[in-house]
């Protein structure tokens, strides 16, 4: 009964000397059944003794990342890990036959991280450098051929001087150049403003973008470049000599635009002679840049290729094996290091300390300079529960994990996850109550159990979210399909399966035989009877009135079972027994009248209406009832009616008076122990008594009070106390007698939303399909073909997606709320196993979904 | 009635602002930061903390100028954000608070190029919350010749405005028959510390101006405050700093000086205008000003500027007592909800926040003893709040 209660767990100290700290705790994270505890988690962590391997991983980690940038930049897909059992084993493997101690090894790793990250940092840079040289001569080369198209020939032709001084003045000057095509028009501007308007300045876009990406793709490279827009001016500006005021300014302006700026040539010669020179400039680049391309891929490929014995890329065996040093640093953060001995404290589940001791004499095998292993020794934990731990498997997770989410049990206490396997989904089934959907959700469930390995390979697949709850889906599928059996519901119209036990007969519905009975559900008759509804309605709702007792009935019982075995005898006898009296006297008596009224029946309109009955037995305790559920037996019923009304309300101060005054006492008597003794085991003690108490507050008062050793000195703070706990009480006590009503009255919503369910599948059938069915010919092929669509995707859309979801939550509440407030106290914290296993299996899933 | 509307366009970005509000250092953190001991540890510090992204790439031996360089580039990506959110009113307001870090980047501009310091350097040393394109032509710059670099570049940046404002005034100074000359002796003999400080006036009188014609009162409430107080503090340092000057010998030259830096706004104009114009010792600018406020007590422990030469880094100086008080009274716009306000502290509190670690990462870098005056002389942010 692991799955019951959870795991009882044993405190351990470990002491391990430092020399050998990394392979004991490399061992025992390969166990993975140790939950270590923080000797202060107050300490932030830059503050510990392994902060700085911390750190040194976190930076590898992050080297590793932006290698990863690059991979993905080059399109090298990784191989993945998918087994770590055996990247493990492998790890292990290196490990030993490496024959150095282990922690160095991250030491070599880490110094090799960074050797690639530099070596192919710079690799890529180079690349870049190269391709931007390439984009700069290519401006050139645009520019200067555009240049000379704006300029034309007459440019060159000036320059020959005439001998004429006067032509001088007209002379022109020109400058050409890149800039940036969002500072066009500021650029003009400032080009007007220093030259007071006498420049003629040209712009032109160069594309550049266009021409620098399809470059990149004549290399295979990553074509969403964002190389900004770029276009180039052209400025003539009167004055020809080289030292003009007016051309030092404009250089000045150009400048400091930050973008190149480009000599003219005098002549076509030159210019053509130029042009030549660029492209040659160009092919050398374009040939380097194949090469470093090379390189870089080569040095990548070694990234990605499998290592020998290794399951997964390179790059991949590295990350994780830097996250997993980094997870036994972190762990053995949580230990105090004294001297050269490292002290700390763990959680073990019962039973498992052989397997412990083995992995730390292996440790000790494995070790090459066999220093002593670390020892562990079971010590007595102080005033700190333990953690919560289940062994779950697949089936048996969703339903912990809907359990949790309210809140995780408190340590050893009856775990709701267990009855929640089968009350859950059966719950649901009565709300989503209908054969055909039903069966719907459970091929769902079924496909989803079968088909598991194909869908986890679609990444995009949406079943692939639904995937760890698929047995909860085929068991929801399941319940709803026998629930609607019961109904018979068949998307709102009754199955004849076994045939009906009435027959029409002269515009009447004449029965079989007397006793003939539907063998199992609703008789489909009633469907056909017109008073259907109301029927049902009756059915349904005393149904669920039923469902819901029986459920509280069973919380409360489970209190029972938890005061027993923490041996809280208090609350045995002053709450489970009272509550369990109210309840079986007040609610459970209804169900049974029910039950009795089904079971008989009655002349002349005397059936009893339950609800009247149940009032007049509060209100008219001395009346004998006028339509009595005991037929021909009033005096009977009065006579039991008055002995559970009776009991009923004793038990009302039953579960007010007693404990508080119980406690009381006790904690009077703690009072006066502890001025006489200042001790803090007695605390201790203390809390073994108390611990299911419902007064923890008590409990941390106390302890606190022990801590100052001044308790005796403040008798206002006892007085305080003992008043928490009486309010405490009354508030439980009101909650439980009015939460009986409440509660019950909540599980209608079992009946609300079958009928919701069932009155919006007859809509859709009739609005849909029902009146199309009667429409003969060809036209009524096609009306029934598309109402047909219609209804399917209505039915899909609202009742299989919409009215799931809603049921869920419905159940989920009636789980959470009604049921787990009778006995779950659900204070626990969840075990956290130092494991290996867990670490990568949690980070495997990261990278796939990338 | 503007708490009512506040929300509909603002109400995101003060979210934003409140958020962020939870970044700022503590004094544990701070007093973790002056226990490192070299500036690895204290970059590997900070990356615990609100600074992590911005300083995850760099090098543990981080020079200060690059730390300081990747702090105000945090807090600028974190300005520019908001002011992406923002929109109608208080995209321009956050633009207004914008104009005063370009003052002093086009200032710091001017300044090393007079210097000739390399373009490059100078770019690199821009703050970015005032970077704007118009930033790197300055190096048209020729000479001392101001007018024709506002004519050439400055004219269409936000700060033209200023900077024309500022060449009027200094010409209309000059005597009447004032020659080319004239003019460009005065601007070769201005420094860049004069311009700065007259910008940074025009600035504020002119950002006093708008949040009294274009807030919404609870923020006009909150701001107007805290502008009266800035430039009361402005005043009081031109003229303290103004005490014992050198450059300036006459009396009338002083007050002339004075008359042009000093804002005319605040607590202290027009009442006290007359006396602080005068003050010719720290004690008589004391006497000016004790009628307002607390500036009595705050001028009580200022050192005195005519003995300029005996500071020392450990004197408590004007500054240092005015931005304590300072970061006291931005901290308090943070208890005002549907204001302007925090906007304008939170930029004055990280900038307050960039100048502590900076201030520790040089002491630290210098190896300075542990019990050296220096390593108190940081101002927490918020820590007033406590007591």
């Amino acid at each position: 009964m692991s799955f019951f209660r959870s795991k009882k767990m044993r405190y351990y100290s470990l002491v391990i000397p430092r020399e050998s700290a990394w392979v004991v705790m490399n061992e025992l994270a390969r166990l993975g059944q140790l939950h270590f505890v923080d000797y202060d988690p107050q300490l932030p962590m830059i503050n510990r003794p392994f902060a700085n391997y911390v750190k040194r991983c976190d930076d590898s980690l992050f080297k590793l990342n932006c290698l990863e940038l690059l991979l993905k930049e080059f399109k090298k897909d990784l191989n993945y890990c998918e087994n770590v059992e055996g990247l493990l084993d492998h790890f292990q493997e290196v490990q030993y036959n490496r024959m150095k101690p282990g922690h160095t090894y991250f030491d070599e790793l880490e110094s090799e991280i960074d050797q690639k990250k530099i070596q192919i940092q710079e690799q890529s840079a180079n690349l870049h450098n190269l391709l931007d040289r390439v984009n700069v001569i290519t401006e050139q080369q645009l520019v200067l051929e555009n240049a000379k198209e704006i300029l034309g020939q007459s440019m060159f032709q000036q320059q020959t001087p005439h001998n004429a001084n006067e032509y001088q003045q007209l002379k022109f000057g020109q400058l050409i150049g890149v800039i940036d095509k969002e500072e066009e028009v500021r650029f003009k501007r400032i080009i007007f403003r220093v030259t007071k308007g006498n420049a003629w300045v040209q712009i032109k876009d160069l594309n550049n973008e266009q021409i620098d990406n399809s470059m990149r793709k004549s290399f295979h490279l990553n074509q969403n470049n964002t190389s900004q827009p770029r276009c180039l001016f052209v400025i003539v500006y009167p004055g020809a000599e080289e030292s003009s005021s007016i051309r030092m300014k404009l250089m000045k302006v150009c400048d400091s635009f930050n973008r190149q700026r480009i000599e003219y040539p005098n002549s076509i010669d030159q210019l053509q002679k130029r042009m030549i020179d660029l492209t040659q400039q160009l092919q050398e680049a374009k040939n380097l840049i194949e090469m470093t391309k090379k390189q870089l891929e080569q040095s990548l490929d070694d990234l990605v290729l499998q290592k020998q014995g290794c399951n997964c890329s390179y790059f991949e065996y590295m990350r994780l094996y830097v996250l997993k040093e980094k997870y036994l640093y972190v762990n053995l953060n949580y230990l105090t290091m004294r001297g050269s001995i490292f002290t700390g404290y763990f959680w073990l589940p019962e039973g498992l300390e052989v397997m412990v001791e083995e992995k730390l004499r292996n440790a000790m095998q494995n070790n090459r300079d066999h220093y002593p292993t670390g020892q562990i020794q079971e010590i007595k934990p102080q005033s700190i529960t333990p953690p919560t731990y289940f062994n779950l498997n697949e089936v048996t997770m969703p339903f912990q994990e809907i359990v949790n989410t309210y809140g995780v049990p408190r340590y050893q206490e009856v775990n709701p996850g267990l009855f929640t396997i089968i009350t859950f989904p059966f719950l649901f089934g009565v709300m989503f109550a209908d054969i055909a959907h039903g069966f719907m959700l459970f091929l769902c469930g079924i496909y989803l159990i079968f088909w598991k390995k194909q869908l986890l390979k679609q990444t995009d697949s949406m079943f692939n979210l639904m995937i760890p709850f698929r047995y909860l889906v085929v068991l929801m599928g399941f319940f709803a399909f026998y629930n609607g059996i019961i109904y018979n519901d068949y998307l709102s119209i009754s199955l004849n399966l076994f045939g009906s036990c009435y027959s029409p007969e002269n515009q009447e519905w004449k029965r079989e035989s007397k006793d003939c009975v539907y063998p199992f559900g609703v008789d489909p008759v009633w469907q056909a009877s017109g008073s259907s509804l109301n029927f049902m309605n009756s059915y349904k709702m005393k149904l669920s009135v039923i469902l819901g007792v029986i459920h509280m009935l069973f919380g409360i019982l489970m209190k029972g079972v938890n005061t027993l075995y923490f041996k809280n005898y208090v609350d045995f006898f002053c709450e489970f027994i009272p509550q369990l009296l109210f309840m079986i006297c007040t609610f459970g008596w209804m169900d049974f009248i029910i039950i009795v009224k089904w079971l008989n029946s009655y002349q002349n309109n005397t059936d009893p209406s339950i609800i009247e009955t149940m009032i007049n037995q509060v209100l008219k305790p001395f009346d004998k009832p006028v339509n009595p559920v005991f037929p021909n037996n009033p005096e009977l019923q009065l006579q039991i009616t008055q002995i559970l009304t009776l009991i009923a309300v004793i038990c009302i101060p039953w579960m007010l008076l007693p404990k508080p005054l119980i406690l009381g006492g006790k904690s009077d008597k703690n009072k006066v122990a502890m001025s006489d003794s200042q001790y803090q085991p007695l605390v201790l003690e203390k809390q073994v008594s108390d611990f299911d108490d419902d007064n923890n507050q008590q409990f941390h008062n106390d302890l606190q009070n022990a801590a100052n050793h001044k308790s005796f000195t403040e008798q206002n703070h006892e007085e305080h106390d003992s008043g928490e706990i009486w309010v405490h009480q009354m508030i439980e006590t009101i909650e439980f007698v009015l939460g009986g009503i409440s509660n019950t009255a909540s599980y209608l919503r079992l009946w609300a939303l079958s009928l919701a369910h069932g009155q919006l599948a007859e809509v859709f059938y009739d609005m849909c399909l029902a009146d199309k069915l009667d429409t003969g010919g060809i036209l009524g092929g096609f009306l029934g073909g598309y109402f047909y669509i219609v209804f399917a995707l209505l039915t899909f859309g609202v009742l299989m997606t919409m009215d799931v979801m809603e049921c869920f939550l419905h159940a989920l509440r009636l789980h959470w709320v009604e049921f787990q407030n009778k006995f779950y106290k659900a204070d626990g914290y969840l075990f956290n196993g130092y494991s290996y296993k867990k670490l990568l299996n949690d980070n495997l899933k990261s990278s796939n979904s990338k | 009635m503007d708490l009512c509307v506040f929300g509909v366009d603002d109400g995101y970005a003060e979210a934003i602002i409140r958020g962020l509000r939870a970044s700022f250092l503590t004094e544990a953190q701070y007093q973790q930061m002056k226990n490192c001991a070299s500036i690895p540890e204290l970059k590997s510090f900070l990356e615990e903390t609100d600074y992590q992204n911005c300083l995850q790439a760099d090098n543990p031996q981080i020079p200060t100028s690059i730390l300081r360089q990747r702090l105000k580039k945090k807090l600028a990506d974190e300005f520019e954000y908001i002011e992406a959110q923002s929109t109608g009113t208080l995209t321009k307001y956050l633009f207004h608070l914008r104009c005063r870090f370009m003052i002093d980047n086009v200032v710091n501009m001017i300044e090393g190029l007079k210097n000739k310091i390399d373009i490059e350097i100078l770019l690199s040393n821009i703050d970015p919350l005032g970077w704007f394109p118009e930033i790197k032509n300055i190096k048209v710059l020729e000479g001392d010749d101001y007018s024709s670099l506002y004519r050439d570049v400055l004219i269409d940046t936000p700060i033209g405005v200023y900077f024309m404002k500022f060449l009027e005034e200094s010409i209309e100074n000059l005597h009447e028959n004032r020659t080319l000359n004239d003019i460009q002796n005065l601007f070769r003999e201005m420094k860049p510390e004069y311009i700065r400080t007259s910008l940074k006036k025009m600035w504020l009188e002119d950002f006093y101006l708008f949040c009294e014609q274009e807030l919404m009162p609870t923020s006009q409430e909150a701001l107007l405050e805290l502008l009266k107080f800035e430039a009361d503090f402005k005043t009081i340092q031109v003229i303290y700093n103004s005490i014992g000057n050198r450059d300036l010998n006459t009396a009338a030259k002083i007050i002339t000086t004075r008359k042009q830096l000093c804002p005319t706004i605040g607590n202290l104009y027009p009442d006290c205008e007359k006396m602080y114009l005068q003050a010719m010792t720290l004690d008589a600018l004391r006497e000016a000003v004790k009628g307002c406020d607390n500036y009595r007590d705050l001028l009580k422990d200022a050192p005195d500027p005519l003995k300029r030469e005996e500071f020392n880094v450990q004197t408590k100086t004007l500054d240092d007592i005015m931005y304590d008080d300072e970061c006291r009274r931005y901290a308090l716009a943070f208890d005002g909800q549907g204001s302007y306000g925090v906007f304008y502290s939170y930029l004055k509190l990280k900038e307050q926040e960039i100048r502590n670690i900076i201030w520790l990462a040089e002491m630290i870098s210098r190896k300075l003893a542990k019990n050296h005056p220096g390593w108190k002389k940081i101002i927490i942010p918020f820590s007033h709040l406590g007591k």
